[in-house]
């Protein structure tokens, strides 16, 4: 293999990301990042590029990564970095791990998302006080799920890591829209409402949230909050469960945020040989002269069951 | 020439100190005892995707009672199955896994931890009663 005298070092830094603002489910998400490496001492490393995605795309299998640069001879390759591989100077944490404890999770608000981390197939060796410029470029297939998603993208090497802030590049682009199929997931927005796990069937125990604070809302001052739902089977019968109750009030935990804990297949009594399609619902106060429905208004919060 | 027949009389009975002080060496295994859990068990802990729910979701009310190989639910909440059926042990000495035949379904299995915790004998069980992604775990602790 040729000796490849490509620069990593001291200073990596993320220019710039090329990403569209939108794209259909289904299609392929191409990105490409402009990264600035300078150094001032040799070294031996891999490149790493890691990207923050949605788990439901399951990027590890499906996405490529590659890059050129100003001093390399063609497009470059990159493979998953294995999970439980540790990361450098992580103590034992690996890429995944690591990248999540230090930069987070981009904004996304929904629980679902994961970091994928690529190494260069090749190490490359670098000398000092040089600057390089290389261009990656990021494919990865997306599924048909209708999503708004907070992408990110982190450039490091095999050597330090994300041991100091000036060993790695970092670069949140904004929210992609993917409009595909099914209800919006909006892993960018606060919500009033969101349901834990994201996906479930109707005996798992799903947890309905209200966050009164993140919108203007008619319940926003509301001291007790009320769970208004209907269940409907896949048959198409529909089982309301709309009184004000012990049972259906929610659990305040303060700061104008409230949940209820539910297994819907006991919650709305649904007969054996039944089963839940989704839920409408809205939340109410007291007496039930105040609901809320999606964004505040008149229409129902939609849940539908499924394991995708 | 009696010291030549000493030496010899000698010579025999340290051959037969030798050959009959040796016990012929025990070979067979302590065999582990047959795990018992006969008896009405609840739940302590629940755990949904790693997520602590004990106190979030009423599982007080739920129990599970083992008579022989049969077993039976009272105050049901999401479990491995939903109605009453036998039960195995993958091996009754060591157990790894749990089976759980409901009457007149299907059989769903389980790997289990069988820890003492505060000198009681635990089940740590594991399923899926919804989406496979989602994972409970309770802890099951014998009431009497």
């Amino acid at each position: 293999m040729m000796l490849l005298v490509f620069v990593m070092g001291c200073s990596m830094t993320i220019e710039n990301v090329i990403q569209p603002d939108t794209i259909n489910g289904g299609e392929t998400l191409v990105s490409t990042l402009y990264v600035k490496l300078t150094t001032n001492t040799e070294q031996t490393s891999k490149f790493m590029i890691a990207i923050l995605v949605p788990k439901m795309w399951n990027a590890r299998e499906h996405a490529t990564i590659t890059f050129t640069s100003d001093i390399t001879s063609g497009p470059q390759k990159m493979t998953a970095i294995p999970v439980g591989t540790p990361a450098p100077q992580a103590d034992g944490l690996d890429w995944p791990a690591k990248l999540a404890a230090t930069i987070g999770n981009g904004g996304n608000l929904i629980n679902d998302w994961e970091w994928v981390a690529y190494y260069s197939d090749a190490d490359y060796k670098v000398v000092g006080n040089v600057e390089v410029n290389a261009v990656v470029t990021v494919s990865i297939p997306t599924t048909e799920d209708n999503i708004s998603f907070k992408m990110g993208y982190v450039a490091a090497n095999s050597t330090d890591g994300l041991s100091g802030t000036d060993y790695y590049g970092s670069y949140f682009p904004g929210c992609l829209r993917v409009v595909g199929t099914g209800d919006l997931i909006d892993f960018c927005n606060p919500q009033l409402s969101s349901i834990e796990p994201r996906t479930s069937l109707d005996n798992d125990i799903i947890t309905i949230n209200f966050d009164a604070g993140v919108i203007a809302n008619p319940l926003a001052n509301a001291s007790d909050i009320y769970l208004c739902a209907s269940a409907i089977t896949t048959d198409g019968e529909t089982i309301d469960a709309c009184a004000a109750t012990e049972k259906t009030k929610l659990t305040s935990l303060g700061a104008g945020r409230f949940r209820i804990e539910c297994w819907p297949r006991d919650y709305f009594a649904v007969p054996a040989g039944k089963t839940l399609q989704r839920l409408e619902y809205f939340f109410t106060n007291a007496d039930g002269s105040i609901k809320v429905g999606y964004g505040g208004g008149i229409s129902p919060f939609i849940y539908t069951f499924n394991c995708k | 020439m009696i010291k030549k027949i000493a030496i010899a009389v000698l010579g025999l009975l340290l051959a037969a100190f030798v050959l009959y002080s040796c016990e012929k060496e025990q070979t067979t295994l302590p065999t582990e005892p047959i795990k018992e859990i006969d008896g009405t068990w609840k739940i302590v802990s629940a755990l949904r995707n790693g997520t602590d729910m004990t106190n979030r979701f009423d599982f007080s009310r739920f129990r599970i009672t083992f008579s022989g190989n049969a077993y039976t639910v009272t105050n049901p909440v999401p479990f491995i199955q939903e109605g009453a059926g036998t039960w195995t042990f993958d091996d009754p000495g060591y157990p790894f896994k749990m089976n759980f035949q409901e009457n007149g379904g299907a059989a769903k299995s389980s790997e289990i931890q069988y820890p003492v915790r505060n000198g009681k004998r635990n089940i740590v069980i594991s399923f899926s009663p919804g989406c496979a992604a989602n994972t409970y775990q309770y802890t099951l602790e014998k009431e009497n």
